[in-house]
């Protein structure tokens, strides 16, 4: 099969050939149920894919991914990171100022942002996430059995991040914005409609959490507002820049340390291993979300007609980067459906992205997961599944809803 | 393969045979070089594999792209001419030879 593919490639010439059709839906209750032999299918199927239903081309290796994610110059995201493209009409939103802009408009952008959270302010957060990470601890310990995404994970992103920005968010708020996030990334589906409605209630409260009266003093969220009155942002983009924020911060890390919470319950040698050898802790994170990548799709749009993997595309079209499926591609991973925390992952999975509009906060998700990781290895000495994990049906992000845990004091 | 030496805060010398195609900082960590952290594996995000390249070598490197760019302001020791994120600087033949010395303090 191999030889098949490297002979059409070398008969397509510079000109390459048409995408090869995949007739599945990816934003199914089934597919996001169970994402990874549709994952197969688009991998085996082509370097790039026409994906019938939506007209749109979609790549699941982890070459082409990567190349998408990365080459600005022939794949924009300023048509939007979406499905659909923000320069038609009847786009439903604004541009994320961020995410959707390209170099060098972004590059000016990312830098106030990176200042605002530089490095030196992300390790000034270490204490205070540690002491929110004992007290979770605490009450784990005390409850024996529990469910590890509601105590654990939310319990932990959603009080320190909003802290570290300086806004609240209450918890039972989040869930559903972030469903409304992630499906809205996504096609205008039932998934999608379901989760819109859901917020309904909470919209005017969402739209107000990432005004300026809204910011507390001293989080970063304040910054980027003070940085817009010192025209270092353009006026009226902080509100656009904080909301980015909250989307991408939460829901994100949430998943990545339920995932690694999952992983490293089912791995009772590598639960031991990162007790005995707390440096490992970084490598559980990072391969949970090379494991399951949190956010699993990202859109582009080809800027002119170019061909990818030996494979043709027409400008304006809409690609899909399937991340998750990228993060286990057998081409570039060995064993790639098994945990490994010894891996060395960190660069190379595409679950922050890749290119000039890799996460931003991506230490922040990592300072996050490390600190609450880190005070349950010290303190618990087993930790196992108490009951099957569920999934939240969500169009572009994987997440658990549910996780019950069993742990044992240290 | 390309000879490239890293020089610790204590001045003792290290020299790795690095494959073209390989960054310094994935060389470096692989061999358990301590000095170079790299936290974020090379997304430009954590300012932990600062190198400062010595004399002569400065112009054999690849250019310095915006994310890194602004990365270098954020650098524990502080911003140098000579200063480069050794995640971005990928070994070619023409570096061989080339010597680095490693940024203190990293973190």
């Amino acid at each position: 099969m191999l030889r098949e593919a490297t002979q059409a490639t070398a008969q397509a010439g510079k000109d390459g050939i048409e995408a090869p059709v995949l007739d599945i839906d990816p934003f199914t209750e089934t597919v996001l149920a169970d994402p990874y032999p549709f994952h197969a299918a688009l991998r085996e199927t082509g370097a790039v894919v026409l994906l019938r239903p939506y007209g749109i081309y979609a790549v699941g290796r982890h070459e082409e991914a990567k190349t998408v994610l990365s080459d600005d110059e022939r794949f924009m995201a300023s048509a939007g990171t979406g499905m659909y493209d923000l320069r038609k009409p009847g786009a439903w939103r604004p541009r994320s100022p961020l995410l959707e802009t390209d170099p060098p408009e972004h590059t000016k952008l990312r830098a106030v942002l990176t200042r605002i959270i530089s490095p030196f302010v992300i390790r000034k957060w270490r204490a205070d996430f540690e002491v929110e990470a004992e007290r979770i601890v605490e009450r784990i310990l005390d409850l024996g059995t529990f469910d590890a995404v509601k105590e654990i994970a939310e319990g932990f992103v959603l009080t320190v991040f909003p802290n570290a920005i300086g806004v609240d968010i209450p918890h039972e708020n989040a869930v559903a914005i972030g469903d409304m996030n992630f499906n809205a990334i996504g096609p205008n589906n039932e998934i999608f409609q379901r989760s819109l409605r859901k917020v309904e209630p909470i919209l005017e409260w969402y739209q107000k959490s990432f005004q300026r009266e809204s910011m507390r003093p001293g989080g970063f969220g304040e910054q980027i507002y003070l940085a817009q009155d010192a025209s270092e942002l353009p006026a009226d983009s902080a509100p656009g820049l904080v909301r980015s924020f909250i989307r991408g911060g939460m829901d994100t890390t949430i998943a990545g340390i339920g995932f690694a919470l999952n992983q490293l319950a089912r791995s009772p040698e590598q639960w031991d291993a990162i007790r005995t050898e707390p440096a490992l802790v970084r490598g559980a994170f990072e391969e949970a979300i090379r494991h399951e990548a949190p956010s699993q799709t990202q859109f582009r749009t080809v800027v002119r007609e170019t061909v990818l993997g030996g494979v043709r595309l027409d400008a304006d079209r809409k690609v899909a980067i399937f991340m998750g499926a990228a993060n286990r591609d057998p081409r570039r991973w060995d064993h790639p459906d098994s945990y490994d925390i010894r891996r060395g992952a960190a660069g190379i999975h595409l679950a922050f992205g890749s290119g000039a509009h890799i996460c931003i906060g991506q230490m922040i998700a990592r300072l996050e997961a490390e600190v609450i990781l880190s005070a349950l290895a010290r303190r618990t000495a087993t930790i196992e599944i108490a009951g099957e994990p569920s999934y939240r049906i969500i169009n572009t992000l994987r997440t658990l809803k549910e996780l019950p845990l069993r742990v044992t004091r240290a | 393969m390309p000879k490239v030496t890293f020089i610790n805060p204590d001045e003792s010398r290290i020299e790795l045979d690095i494959p073209v195609g390989t960054s310094l900082m994935r060389a470096a960590t692989a061999h358990g070089i301590d000095g170079i952290v790299g936290d974020c594996g090379g997304g430009l995000t954590c300012a932990t594999c600062h190198v400062l390249v010595e004399d002569g070598y400065l112009d054999r490197m690849p250019p310095v792209q915006p994310n890194e760019d602004q990365m270098l302001d954020f650098t524990a020791m502080g911003r140098s001419p000579c200063s480069r994120l050794s995640c971005q600087l990928v070994v070619t033949e023409e570096m061989d030879g080339l010597t680095v010395r490693i940024a203190d303090p990293q973190l």
